[in-house]
């Protein structure tokens, strides 16, 4: 026998620990740099798509604010812990009353992470300690939709919006992983890679890893094999061209994808998330498209999931034109 | 950096970070001179004309007789529509309104040069003063007005759509022109522009000094007008006679007005004195809080030294007094904290309010002693209302320690419910501070207050807690101030009596803008004043969201101006989930459908799930009340409500697919497509009236509830009709209800025996006489209401009396429905008058009709009363229900 192997996900051990490697987001993440560097950090939001660094930049942050006094000074819930107003009303406000010796211009530090799912009366709990013990006790929140943070807390709040990650951000950053595992990979493999990850690099990393210990070698073919997802590309084309009527065309798209195994569903979904951003052909149009695909994903879902049932969507959706 | 993608993987690839430059790009350089083909260099050629120059100048002496009335019925009609007018204060009020000269003019000396348009072009002759922008406006021909009468509105809507030609105009650029050329005009912008956005429109104005209003009145330089401008904005033009010109001609405006308004342009010299006013004013401001924090620090300072020197001299000497009163240096703050006002006079707006709110708290003691009388400021505690960040735990902290009282603070993170609202915060209503003792200074004979912070964050968890806390209001012996963001909440109601009610508003731009410069000044920040106008623009006047901005937005970017600014102020846009009726008559009015809109259909489908159970309902309640914008004609607008009505059916067989036992979520955005953003793609358009609340639940709720009777008639019946429940309702109940109901109402009382012979028949109940009438719809001549108007109120009560008179035939008796029990009096046995009471009184919250449970209650009761005491008791509590609700 072997011995086992005990290895992190690469998401864990390629996790930034410090602000410096943080990718993507320049603007915002020098900000927090200046903010780490003279301290005196305000009350944040950080909002943002899955992925994208909202919870390590937050933590890098408090790394390099409290150093060594992180364990003490830092309160961190997230969505796995109770977080009901009763532990707004007893833990969170202990904790800020808590004394806790810090170098000047340093605070302690209460992250909420997935904030949004935080209910409105626990929110409404935090606003005035917020403001109480702001003299000692700085709030980060991290969230999907900051819509779902009430109005008080993001009006108490700087709000900095994480947007997606570029794709030459996610690239960058998957050539430095790439060298230090040494791993053997092909230009579209990577690229396959960035197109599926959609601006999350945790993913664009998990398939990695998932790409690399499935097969060894990173091309595109095992890429799409790990992801299972039909390639938005050929999607796309498909569609275009069963929008402009060349119905043959179109029929070849699909055909290429039925052979590669893709079920109908996987097809209808992409379809409709590509057909969504799809701002060539006009709204109109396109609301009427999106109409034909989510009937078809109705019938797929209903067990008729047939190639006869997607070459009728894309007969329908040549007959709109 | 990292290897740019597109050369790393050659052409094919990185599609959507190509797109994402390109669009960025294009959207960065649209600000470009343009070429107009128009010739403002004319300009120089006009000349004089006082008339025209001082459109908005409140100091002219020259004046219609008319105007007067006039401009009061405008200022009225301005009221009405909404207050966002910003009224000049330095306009004093007795001086009426002018009325722009301009219009005049054609009576006078008016030769039109362009037919359709009455130029007051013609008027520009000679004067020795400069052009100034208002000479530039007169250049400008009229724009064609819309014909709109008040009776044809439709007409009115056809014709627009016909004539729209929506301009995709790629070489249109955003018109450039002097700084400030536009200052003294008042502008109003109506309807759809081609080109540029309102948004676009209102800041272009603004960067040029003009002031943008939403209303017209007599102020109104000139209005904007666009496709689609509303009728009533367009009856409003034309009474007033205002100058009306097109997009074309109010770029042409801006390149043609000279800076800085013109010399000699009193209007526009004004404004910009009032502005470098401003600046000065700021400056000193920010001046003086330097000098006192200056203070305040040294303060600090001696006081460490005493300390050291304290320490030094008497090592055991407490100083914890001392080293408790220093607080952290200035800089570790939030700038929010560090900026809070510390007196009443640095409160920003709601002075008014503020001054309500000390007046009170100054004649507490005596109003107590006269005895609260709950009206005008005679209460004993009171109520703050408003948005979040204007300052109203602020306000309320500062009076109360300028007052000198003691504050107590209880606030969302304590625990608030009625028991421990009993046990902490009782006792505390009859105290006396106890800090006055300690204090340094005589004569604090220190007073008490609580302060009740954010009220309506009480949840569910502090139970009860709002009930006792207004009984606390009522018998407290010291003030309370109660804080809370909505009043009209459901669970504020207990307050609405017992409190004097403060409502704080959003504070006016130019007093946040004051104080906004005051700190920018001080921390040495350089924001012009138009983007601090912007900033409260987009925070909807938080100040409290601006100074953080500005705290974070300056650690990075020393200075705001007008090319970051659009980049800074992206992300910072408060984004609160839309309300229910906000997202309905977003998704119906014409704004987000329109080719220069912005919102991609992603965002339209977001809209949804801002509120996915109501959205859907919501729009289907009101889509038919909206006039659609794409609609020509009477036809084609009945065909666009057809497809909206089919696109909502198929959303709801999707609807059942999600919510029935298959679960399928995944379709939601399906869902979200074809029960809101299709329907309203094709009815878009004006909502006419108001948006209504679905009324689904309420037509669901009625549909159980007779869907219920029907099951009682249908058991009651059984035996005589052998039908069920729908055969039932189609064959029987219309006959029975003729039958029940016409012998009552054409003989009276003599047709009482006929009708019980019926009921008897058919094993129905004295209730259920009722519920077959009731379930008559339309022009159904036994419909209930109108039945019981017929018969007269002796033949009601004697029908009554004589039913519960006699026994009567029950046939099949079912436990738990509504009406059994009473069916027989004489079968009714006592262990089930409480369920039946019960009954009753469920019945009694649904039934509007009263009158006929009244007596009959009455009548049981007298029967029942001596037979047991525990029926009479329920049969009391159920008589004095009833005649309550009555």
């Amino acid at each position: 026998m072997p011995p086992l192997i005990l290895e992190l996900p690469w998401v864990e051990k390629y996790r930034p620990k410090v602000l410096k490697d943080v990718v993507g987001n320049p603007d915002t993440i020098s900000r927090l740099k200046v903010i780490a560097k003279d301290g005196n950090m305000p009350h944040v939001i950080i909002s943002g798509l899955p992925g994208i660094g909202k919870t390590t930049s937050i933590h890098c942050l408090a790394h390099e604010l409290l150093g060594t006094s992180y364990s003490e000074a830092v309160l961190e819930l997230n969505a796995s812990d109770d977080r009901g107003i009763d532990v707004v009303r007893n833990k969170i406000k202990q904790f800020a009353q808590k004394k806790v010796q810090l170098p000047p211009g340093r605070h302690k530090i209460i992250i909420l992470d997935e904030a949004d799912s935080m209910t409105p009366g626990a929110q409404q709990a935090l606003r005035r300690t917020m403001e109480i013990y702001s003299n000692t006790t700085r709030f980060a929140f991290a969230c999907n939709q900051s819509s779902k943070i009430i109005e008080p807390i993001q009006s108490r709040c700087a709000i900095l919006r994480y947007s997606r990650l570029a794709d030459a951000e996610i690239l960058h950053r998957l050539l430095e992983v790439t060298a230090m595992e040494k791993v053997e990979y092909s230009n579209d493999g990577l690229q396959a890679l960035i197109f599926t990850a959609e601006g999350d690099m945790r993913q664009a990393i998990n398939n990695l890893q998932s790409t690399v210990s499935g097969f060894g070698f990173v091309n595109e073919q095992n890429v799409f094999k790990v992801v299972d997802q039909p390639h938005p590309l050929v999607i796309r084309s498909m569609l275009v061209a069963a929008n402009n009527g060349s119905i043959e065309e179109s029929i070849a798209q699909l055909d290429k994808l039925w052979k590669k195994g893709y079920s109908p569903i996987d097809i209808v979904t992409t379809s409709f998330r590509v057909i969504k951003g799809l701002v060539e052909i006009n709204e109109e149009k396109r609301l009427e498209m999106m109409k034909e695909i989510g009937i078809t994903h109705m019938r797929v879902l209903e067990g008729v999931s047939s190639y006869l049932q997607i070459a009728g969507l894309l007969a329908r959706i040549s007959d709109l034109s | 950096m990292p290897t740019d993608i597109a050369s790393f993987f050659g052409k094919k690839s990185g599609k959507p970070k190509t797109k994402r430059v390109a669009e960025s790009s294009a959207a960065g350089s649209t600000v470009k001179k343009q070429k107009k083909n128009t010739k403002p260099k004319d300009v120089e050629e006009f000349t004089d004309d006082s008339d025209i120059i001082e459109i908005d100048e409140p100091v002219v002496n020259k004046r219609p007789q008319k105007s007067t009335t006039r401009s009061r019925a405008a200022k009225i009609v301005e009221d009405d529509e909404d207050d966002l007018e910003v009224i000049d204060l330095d306009d004093e009020p007795k001086k009426p309104v002018k009325k722009p000269a301009a219009k005049k003019a054609p009576n006078k000396k008016a030769a039109p040069v362009k037919k359709e348009a009455p130029a007051p072009k013609s008027l520009a002759s000679s004067s020795k003063k400069s052009f100034t922008a208002e000479d530039a406006l007169a250049m400008i021909p009229d724009c064609e007005l819309p014909e709109a009468q008040a009776g044809e509105k439709v007409n009115f809507w056809a014709k627009q759509s016909e004539l729209k030609t929506h301009a995709t105009d790629e070489n249109f650029t955003k018109p450039r022109g002097a700084p400030d050329c536009l200052a003294g005009l008042t502008i109003v912008f109506t309807g759809l522009l081609p080109h540029l956005s309102r948004d676009d429109c209102e800041y272009l104005a603004k960067q040029y000094g003009a002031k943008v209003t939403k209303s017209i009145s007599g102020k109104t330089s000139v209005v904007v007008l666009g496709e689609d401008a509303g009728p009533s904005k367009v009856a409003k033009i034309k009474a007033l006679k205002c100058r009306h010109i097109d997009e074309a001609g109010f770029c042409q405006l801006i390149e043609a007005a000279p800076k800085e308004g013109g010399e000699g342009n009193e209007a526009a010299q004004k404004v910009l004195e009032k502005r470098k006013e401003e600046e000065a004013k700021a400056k000193a401001d920010a001046e003086q809080e330097v000098r006192e924090s200056e203070m305040r620090e040294k303060a600090k300072r001696d006081k460490l030294l005493k300390i050291q020197k304290l320490r030094e001299s008497d090592p055991r000497a407490s100083t914890d007094t001392y080293v408790k009163s220093i607080d952290r240096p200035d800089e570790e703050k939030l700038w929010t904290v560090k900026y809070a006002p510390t007196k009443m006079s640095q409160i920003c707006g709601n002075k008014g309010q503020v001054e309500k709110l000390k007046k009170w708290l100054t004649n507490w003691n005596s109003l107590k002693s006269k005895g609260f009388k709950y009206y005008g400021d005679s209460f004993p505690a009171s109520l703050i209302s408003g948005p979040p960040g204007i300052g109203k735990t602020t306000s309320a902290h500062i009076i109360a320690k300028e007052m000198g009282y003691d504050i107590i603070e209880k606030n969302a993170s304590d625990v608030r419910s009625k028991n421990l609202l009993n046990q902490t915060i009782k006792d505390v209503l009859d105290n006396e501070g106890v800090m006055g003792f300690f204090s340094k200074k005589e004569k604090t004979t220190s007073k008490l207050i609580l302060i009740m912070d954010e009220v309506d964050g009480m949840s569910s968890g502090d139970f009860g807690g709002v009930g006792a806390l207004a009984s606390f209001c009522r018998k407290t012996s010291i003030p309370i101030i109660l804080i809370c963001n909505d009043k009209s909440l459901q669970k504020m109601r207990p307050f609405d009596r017992v409190t004097y009610d403060l409502q704080f508003r959003r504070p006016e731009t130019k007093a946040i803008k004051s104080r906004i410069m005051t700190i920018c000044l001080r921390e040495k920040i350089k924001v012009p004043p138009e983007i601090i106008d912007r900033l409260v623009e987009y925070t909807k006047n938080d100040i409290r969201q601006i100074i953080n901005l500005l705290s974070t937005v300056s650690k990075t970017v020393p200075e705001l101006n007008d090319k970051n600014f659009t980049e800074v102020i992206k992300g910072w846009e408060k984004n609160v989930a839309m309300k229910t009726f906000d997202i309905t008559s977003r998704y119906l009015s014409s704004q987000i459908w329109n080719n220069n809109s912005k919102v991609s259909i992603n965002e339209k489908i977001e809209y949804y799930f801002d509120d996915y159970q109501f959205a859907p309902l919501m729009v289907q309640e009101n889509y038919l009340n909206v006039n659609p914008q794409k609609a020509g004609s009477k036809l084609e607008s009945l065909e666009l409500v057809a497809k909206a009505a089919d696109s909502i059916s198929q959303a709801d067989l999707v609807d059942r697919k999600i919510h029935s036992a298959d679960q399928m979520w995944s379709l939601m955005p399906l869902h979200a497509v074809m029960s809101a953003v299709r329907p309203s793609s094709f009815v878009h358009g004006q909502v006419m009236g108001r948006i209504n609340f679905t009324s689904f639940l309420g037509n669901l709720s009625k549909g159980n509830k007779y869907n219920r009777l029907l099951t009682d008639l249908n058991y009651h019946t059984k035996l005589r009709t052998l039908t069920n429940k729908s055969e039932l309702r189609m064959n029987y109940l219309n006959l029975l209800a003729q039958k029940l109901s016409v012998p009552l109402m054409q003989k009276g009382a003599e047709g009482i025996e006929e009708t019980i012979s019926i009921l008897d028949n058919y094993y129905l109940t004295k209730e259920d006489w009722e519920y077959v009438l009731d379930f008559g719809v339309g022009t159904n001549p036994y419909k209930l209401d109108i039945v019981q108007k017929k018969i007269a109120s002796t033949v009601k009560s004697s029908f009554t009396r004589k039913y519960n008179a006699s026994t009567h035939p029950v046939a099949i008796y079912v436990v738990g429905t509504a009406g059994v029990g009473r069916g027989g009096a004489s079968s009714a046995k006592p262990d089930l008058d409480e369920a039946a009471a019960e009954d009753a009184e469920e019945n009694n919250d649904e039934d509007d009709e009263e009158e006929q449970d009244i007596k009959k209650d009455k009548l049981i009761k007298q029967k029942k009363a001596p037979a047991k005491r525990a029926a009479k008791k329920t049969a009391t509590k159920r008589a004095t229900t009833s005649r309550k609700k009555k």
